[in-house]
């Protein structure tokens, strides 16, 4: 899990420099490049003063000033507000909106701060016309895009995290208060003594009527009817129960990786949230997906308990488990 | 009624059905069921902020991985190879993201079906993926974190063999029925 961790932050951090590197390198988003274009003014005007308007330009110019690839639009066109002083200089404001062209959602966002709008400076203004001016301007300056973007990723994740958390409560101790009573009446024992002959084989180290095997079973058909509200909170009830008959309890037992990869691989018999995303974009049979993805996860978990099994067994992963076991003779 | 009505009516009345079956027997067996009920429910909130520290460690990471574009090039470098047995390129990034990031591979999977249509062999398969996997590693942060266990041992290369496991075997199914 170091390692794993450590690297997902380093691949982030080393590729976010490497990309911001790069785009400053080519200049990819033409900081202080003269930018031509038309605007059309709706008020009245008048120096000094904010006027509302639209920015105009061609695809093609759009298409070149920002080297782009893929750009098929024939012409930008875009709300803005000017504010215009005598000399031809000023300030015009680009609103973002959802028909603003993608590349300007991309450098607004990549600001990091204000990300509504892209500011530029308006340098000459010629009238053409009625209410039509064109305008020279250069966007203000947008460097260390990604930078930005991890950062705000790290604050906004850590407060996903609480959030997520935090939800579970409810559920939690609904489930919690729930399996108690099935625990003190019994229920919960009868349950495990009915599926013995199968974990006594997936979960050898668990005692056979231990409550944590009706926990795992309620947990795993929770799962399977895709209760995942349910199946949570039943899980963590389950990794409580383990962890009591875990003798080094910063350390995973066999009996828990096995359970957790049961967990991770997601066997389900209905697919309720990739059902119901399908549904909802048209299509013809939303459940057609429904066998193909209960072979999927049957797959995932039979290679999931298999690679468990083999890999509690070597050296490496024996080690930590057998530390203890050492200390113990320390001790003696 | 076919397969997926009969599953549909399980799980609308599986949760009140558990519900009402344990407040009965318990009942029936003579447990004060309220008190029992309360005692243990008093555990929840505790649980709930155990795995705050686990789960703000894991998902600032995935947090940093995704909003670096770091998958880009990872989907660069393994094109090549899953190129080999057919994979389309399109999908990769489903593959990836699945054990990472519940939001981000629904985003991906929704992007995807938008594009080629839900009833399309890319959008077929991807929601295949989709329900083929869990999020990995978000469960191995909130499962382990509830107990306070810091060494996973093999949880994670078991996990991700069980991942690539699950992806290919809904990728040569799809082929096989929808190809």
């Amino acid at each position: 899990m170091n390692y794993i961790w450590l690297a997902l932050i380093a691949i982030g951090i080393l590729t976010a420099i490497g990309t911001d590197i790069y785009e400053i390198s080519t200049n990819k988003y033409k900081n202080g490049v003269e930018f031509q274009a038309f605007v059309e003014i709706e008020d009245d005007f008048k120096f000094g003063t904010q006027l509302r308007g639209n920015i105009i330009a061609s695809g093609d110019y759009f298409k070149e000033f920002y080297s782009l690839k893929n750009f098929k639009v024939d012409s930008v066109k875009n709300e803005i507000t000017l504010n215009v002083n005598q000399d031809g200089k000023g300030v015009l404001i680009v609103k973002i909106g959802e028909t603003t062209p993608e590349f300007w959602k991309l450098m607004a966002k990549g600001k990091g701060v204000n990300t509504d709008k892209l500011i530029a400076n308006v340098f000459n203004l010629e009238k053409l016309g009625d209410g039509k001016y064109k305008v020279t301007l250069v966007f203000e300056k947008i460097s260390f895009v990604k930078m930005k973007q991890i950062l705000n990723a790290i604050i906004e994740y850590s407060d996903i995290a609480v959030k997520i958390a935090i939800g579970l409560i409810g559920v939690m101790a609904l489930w919690l208060g729930i399996m108690k009573i099935g625990e003190s009446a019994g229920l919960i024992n009868l349950l495990a003594r009915l599926v013995k002959p199968l974990t006594k084989r997936l979960f050898p180290d668990i005692p056979p009527e231990h409550p944590a095997i009706g926990a795992i079973i309620m947990n795993i058909s929770a799962n399977m009817l895709g209760l995942g509200n349910a199946a949570t909170p039943l899980g963590l009830k389950a990794m409580e129960e383990l962890q009591k008959l875990n003798p080094k309890k910063d350390t995973a037992s066999d009996s828990m990786i096995t359970f957790l990869v049961i967990n991770t691989s997601g066997m389900t018999l209905i697919p309720a949230t990739a059902i119901a995303v399908r549904a909802a974009l048209g299509s013809g049979d939303p459940a057609a997906i429904i066998s193909t993805t209960i072979v999927g996860g049957f797959a995932a978990t039979i290679a999931g308990i298999t690679s468990a099994k083999i890999l509690q067994r070597l050296k490496i992963f024996r080690k930590e488990l057998e530390e203890k076991e050492n200390q113990k003779e320390v001790q003696g | 009624m076919n397969f997926k009505e009969i599953m549909n009516i399980i799980s609308v009345i599986a949760i009140p059905f558990v519900i009402f079956s344990f407040l009965f027997y318990g009942f029936f067996k003579k447990v004060k069921v309220y008190e029992s009920f309360v005692e243990g429910a008093k555990e929840g909130f505790n649980v709930a902020v155990r795995i705050i520290p686990y789960l703000v460690a894991m998902l600032v990471a995935i947090g940093i991985f995704r909003a670096s574009g770091a998958m880009d090039v990872f989907v660069a470098i393994l094109s090549p190879i899953t190129n080999l047995i057919g994979f389309p390129a399109e999908a990769l990034p489903m593959a990836l993201m699945r054990p990472l990031s519940g939001s981000g591979s629904l985003g991906i999977m929704t992007e995807i079906m938008k594009t080629h249509g839900p009833d399309s062999f890319l959008g077929l398969l991807v929601s295949t993926m989709y329900g083929s996997t869990e999020t990995t590693f978000y469960v191995l942060a909130v499962y382990f974190g509830s107990v306070n266990i810091r060494k996973t041992r093999h949880a994670v290369p078991a996990g991700v063999i069980s991942d690539i496991t699950g992806l290919l075997a809904g990728f040569f199914i799809c082929k096989l029925v929808f190809g």
